[in-house]
């Protein structure tokens, strides 16, 4: 009777550093990449060369091959060790495994390293065992991928319970120790470990299709069969004809190769492994069971079989260990169902047309700054762009650069740098290209150059059907008219095209200021910033009075132009509008203001903030934002100066309205209902809004963000691109007019 | 004395921070295109924010061809000594003698013993520092034929197999601040690897110096056997009084004072930023070297290049 465990076959090496060096293993590991082998591990115990740093050092010149762990027992200490592997598997982009020998107390290493790597439970982990007790220790980090255990040892009914009950796979030793090139295992009681395995997995709930089945093997090729039966010396057909029943009847699906002879690693790669392969074919993601912990934590409404091949194997599930870094943003905690990671537009294509039919909510992310948040969703599914993220000069006379929507803003800036460029986008650096540039993009150089949106010259999308259309000026133009502004309706952006500026050294300025008086500072500094050159972009903060302390504002700006006097003489002006306490100014390359920490998203509950644009910070204005901070309303209140070449595009040029304001306001606060009740009493003073500080769900924000012919072409944009309304996470312009009005009175 | 002639060695501190592996990693490149001499790492297993020390040299050392790498300091207590002496060989050996090996008592003990560690007194632990020394030059040992046993009261080795031995001389630094650990410095170290914003002054140096020299001679050594390091923090900007805070050209001086003064050679710089590596590396070192041979060369007598 023969078994198949549906996994896909995969062929590794077992390596021994031998008198010839650390390096001389480091570099059959290499050849063993290059020669398409799936997996290396370097043997424990057998010299005194240490196996895991070994390891660690051919995951740095490796790209491909995954990385058998095993670390030497006896007496590990398993919470080291699963961060060690964890560690491993984040330097090497999810390719390690972990490798643990049969010995006393295995059951409970295993107990330790999972429950170290399951980083998202808050709680310290304890363990009293017979063999190793923590006490209180810290979990995590969550190893980059379901990181794989692999019990060794020879097949006693207790290790195959272990490996049932608890592990990833069964890794079968060679006969003898593997001291002899002949001591093959063969075949032989296979079907009896195997089905002492399934059982113990059946019994523990889970699928016997979960636990994969691996062996060490090892020969010798010679010319002729001069072979006694259970051993692997002869010619490659022989070896074929011994290994195809393990793999086709006995559910084996991964052969280690234990050999150090670079001869045999090239034989059994050129000669043997493609008839394996062949033989064994491709086995569809869709038939690879999911372990029981992963199909535990899926949730309703999303067929996750149906997932499509090309997106299945990065694609993260609640129960998978990277779901903890990919399930918030930075402002929003989430807890998504499926998030979906293209890594080409044609994936992005295949992802949209998955998760239309899907009967949960849709989001789009590409860098997860999004204010509002709605990148991430509950149960639902998110289209991460995180992996689309090419910078690629385009024309370096025309300064033409296409960037893909999952780079970040500091990594535009480090790539233009070189070239004596910049692109405005906004403040921070870790910002995503794909939320910004399809909705506007104030930043410090907004006065001089214009919003990102003013520098797109053309987008790649792919629609609501899936359909991949580009837009610019000629082509599909009203579409292109409706990226500059208001994107996220349309479809997703998978490339932009922009045309960069010629920007060098710039002055820089922070300033600690003294803004007791907080409404005359207000009008003060705003009155500066209407009078001041373009070359001159401001931005403030000021946060929650503390109790008994002056109110402090933090006042940023950036000066186009690293000489020394043009940039003093466009901050004194500033400086003076209020005492200033602390201040530092330095000429720094555009790229360095950028710089910006990399980190995943671990953003906790929901955004609060109002925003809105404004031509003038009037008294009125001013005096109302003052008692909104005094009033501890707001604990992060910016404003960010705007005007200049904004204001010289006509408002009907993009989709992005609110080409007079002068100022962009925005108020984080702590409690929806007193924010809003604050700020919907102060829309008489406003212009207008953009929409990516918003996080005001009411569909009078769109009133607000567009005017009504603005809106009027938007939804015949979204009648004719997106009539199903699929894309509507963020600030939804619906195809037909929703009953709301605008409360503000513009 | 002080100023033991060791030729000087700059460095970077590094956060192993497994929030961003990428970027530690290219921080370790950073330093080494910079032309430091040296990247370092905090080693804190117990840690759940950090990558494993280990892993993560073993990794940043293969992206790298120049600069030497060390932990700054390998906790001792997590990691076994003769384990820990095969591993530094090894990745001694990978690196074509690149590695050093900065190492510790141990500090925060109910975080160890939460990782199943064994809790010890500060004594203790200083004792236990001693014998690990022992079994980790005991392993490199290859040239003893003799059966390698060590009995002690916190490690003992049965007859193990020695080796390997590593490509160089690996350093044995301590992070030393009390007597004890300072006499141990002096007695058995290659190296004192203190951290600046620990000691309460500069005398602080002048008088572990003191301690370790006497260790040092004691033990039938040269103080000079014994490389002193420092791990400090600063900022760079305009001129000011404080230590290490002003421009480049600061830096360097009060750096150079440090080494013709209080005898120290070796500087890791802390914060784990591109732009200050790259200050430190280009523009504080070379100042700095400048200074001090200027500095040695009228001095004279012959103390240039004693050490390693
Ligand atoms: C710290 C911080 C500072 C900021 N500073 C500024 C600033 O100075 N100036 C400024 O203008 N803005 C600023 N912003 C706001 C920023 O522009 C928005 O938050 C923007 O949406 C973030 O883009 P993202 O790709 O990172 O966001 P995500 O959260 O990934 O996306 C936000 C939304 O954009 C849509 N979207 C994302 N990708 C695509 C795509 N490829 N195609 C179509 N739609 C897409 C989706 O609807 C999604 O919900 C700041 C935000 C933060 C958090």
């Amino acid at each position: 009777m023969s078994v198949d465990y549906r996994h896909p076959l995969r062929l590794g090496l077992l390596l021994t550093p031998g008198d010839d060096g650390p390096q001389a293993a480091v570099e059959r590991a290499r050849l063993g990449e290059e020669l398409g082998y799936d997996l290396v591990s370097f043997r424990p115990g057998a010299s005194e060369l240490d196996p895991w740093t070994l390891l660690s050092w051919t995951a740095a010149r490796t790209t491909r091959i995954h990385l058998a762990a095993h670390p030497g027992g006896p007496g590990i200490n398993p919470a080291l060790v699963a961060r060690a592997a964890a560690s491993l598997d984040l330097l090497a982009d999810g390719r390690a495994e972990l490798i643990l020998s049969a010995e006393p107390g295995l059951d409970e290493a295993i107990d330790i390293v999972r429950g170290i790597w399951t980083a998202h439970l808050r709680s310290p982990l304890s363990f009293a065992g017979e063999h190793h007790r923590l006490a209180g220790a810290e979990r995590g980090p969550a190893p980059a991928h379901n990181l794989p255990i692999l019990l060794t040892g020879t097949p006693d009914p207790a290790l195959l319970r272990l490996a049932g009950t608890k592990a990833d796979g069964w890794l079968r030793p060679p006969a003898d120790g593997g001291s002899a090139t002949d001591s093959w295992a063969g075949a032989e009681g296979q079907a009896g470990a195997n089905a002492a395995i399934d059982q113990a997995a059946v019994a523990a709930g889970r699928d016997p299709r979960e636990i994969h089945r691996l062996t060490h093997i090892t020969g010798r090729f010679t010319t002729a069969a001069d072979n006694a039966d259970s051993s692997l010396t002869g010619t490659p057909e022989r070896w074929i004809s011994a290994l195809l029943p393990l793999i086709l009847d006995q559910g084996v699906s991964t052969l280690i190769l234990t050999t150090d002879d670079p001869a045999t690693i090239r034989r059994f790669a050129t000669d043997v492994a493609p008839a394996l392969r062949a033989a064994r074919g491709e086995i569809p993601r869709s038939e690879q069971v999911p372990s029981l912990y992963v199909r535990r934590h899926r949730r309703d409404g999303i067929a996750y079989d149906a997932v499509p091949e090309s997106l299945a194997g990065s694609a993260i599930e609640p129960g998978d260990a990277g779901f903890g870094r990919v399930r918030s943003t930075y402002l929003r905690g989430g807890s998504p169902g499926l998030v979906l990671r293209p890594g080409t537009p044609g994936e992005v294509a295949e992802a949209v047309r998955f998760a239309r039919t899907q009967p949960v909510k849709l989001s789009v992310r590409s860098g997860g700054h999004g204010i509002s948040g709605r990148s991430t969703n509950n149960g639902g599914i998110v289209i991460d762009l995180s992996r689309l993220h090419a910078i690629e000069i385009l024309d370096k006379a025309t300064r033409r650069v296409r960037v893909e929507p999952g780079a970040r803003w500091r990594d535009v800036a480090a790539a233009l740098s070189p070239h004596g460029w910049a692109l405005s986008s906004g403040d921070y650096g870790g910002v995503g290209v794909g939320g910004l540039a399809t909705s506007g993009g104030i930043g410090w150089l907004v006065r001089e150059h214009g919003l990102t949106v003013d520098h797109l010259r053309a987008v790649d999308l792919v629609l609501a059907d899936g359909t991949r259309v580009r837009a610019d000026e000629e082509e599909n133009a009203e579409l292109f008219w409706g990226v500059r502004g208001a994107g996220a309706n349309f479809g997703i952006v998978t490339s932009f095209e922009f045309e960069a500026d010629e920007v060098g050294e710039v002055g820089f300025g922070q300033f600690v200021m003294d803004a007791s008086d907080t409404a005359g500072f207000l009008e003060r500094w705003g009155a500066v910033m209407e009078a001041a050159p373009r070359d001159l972009t401001s931005f403030l903060i000021i946060g929650r009075p503390r109790l008994g302390q002056p109110t402090v504002a933090q006042v940023m700006a950036v000066v186009d132009s690293r000489d020394a006097e043009t940039i003093i003489a466009r901050l004194q002006p500033l400086a003076s509008v209020a005492p200033v306490l602390d201040y530092s100014i330095q000429v720094l390359p555009y790229e360095a203001i950028m710089n910006a920490p990399q980190a995943p998203h671990d953003g906790q509950g929901e955004p609060v903030t109002r925003s809105a644009l404004a031509g003038h910070l009037t008294p009125e204005l001013a005096g109302d934002v003052g008692r909104l901070i005094a009033g501890g309303l707001s604990y992060f209140f910016a404003i960010r100066s705007v005007g200049g070449a904004v204001a010289d595009v006509p408002s009907d040029a993009t989709a992005y309205a609110g080409r007079s304001a002068n100022f962009q306001l925005v108020a984080f606060g702590a409690n929806r209902r007193a924010l809003d009740s604050a700020w919907d009493a102060m829309l008489p003073h406003f212009s207008g809004l953009y929409l990516n500080f918003e996080t005001d769900l009411r569909p009078e924000r769109l009133h607000d963000a567009y005017p009504e012919a603005h809106l009027g072409r938007l939804r015949a944009l979204k009648r004719r691109y997106d009539p199903d309304n699929v894309f509507r996470d963020n600030f939804n312009i619906t195809p037909e007019p929703d009953q709301a009005r605008s409360q503000s009175s513009r | 004395m002080p100023d033991y002639g060791h030729e000087l060695m700059f460095g970077s501190f590094i956060t192993p921070a497994n929030a961003s592996p990428k970027e530690v990693v290219s921080l370790v490149r950073e330093s080494e295109a910079a032309g430091l001499d040296l990247a370092t790492f905090q080693d804190h297993p117990y840690q759940s924010a950090y990558l494993d020390t280990w892993t993560l040299m073993s990794y940043a050392a293969a992206r790298t061809e120049r600069i030497r790498l060390s932990g700054n300091v390998i906790n001792l207590p997590l990691r076994p000594p003769a384990v820990l002496a095969r591993a530094a060989a090894s990745l001694d050996l990978l690196s074509g003698g690149r590695f050093e090996l900065g190492l510790g008592s141990g500090a925060f003990w109910d975080a160890i013993e939460a990782m199943g560690g064994r809790r010890l007194t500060p004594g203790q632990a200083v004792e236990a520092l001693s014998e690990a020394i022992d079994v980790i030059r005991g392993v490199w040992d290859v040239a003893d034929r003799s059966l390698f046993r060590v009995d002690g009261t916190y490690y003992q080795v049965d007859g193990a197999k020695r080796g390997p031995a590593p490509a160089h001389d690996i350093g044995i630094w301590l992070g030393a601040y009390k007597p004890k650990m300072l006499r141990l410095t002096g007695a058995k170290a290659d190296g004192w690897l203190p951290s600046l914003p620990y000691m309460k002054s500069l005398d602080e140096i002048a008088q572990a110096n003191e301690i370790i020299d006497a260790a040092a001679v004691e033990a039938g050594r040269e103080p000079a056997a014994v490389r002193r390091l420092l791990n400090l923090g600063g900022s760079f900007g305009p001129r000011s009084d404080r230590l290490l805070s002003g421009p480049p050209e600061q830096w360097a001086e009060q750096l150079a004072a440090l080494t013709l003064e209080y005898g120290l050679s070796g500087y890791i710089v802390m914060g784990d930023d591109a732009a200050t590596i790259r200050t430190f590396g280009e523009e504080v070192a070379p100042l700095v070297r400048d200074l001090v041979a200027t500095e040695r060369a009228t001095r004279g007598g012959g103390i240039a290049g004693a050490g390693r």
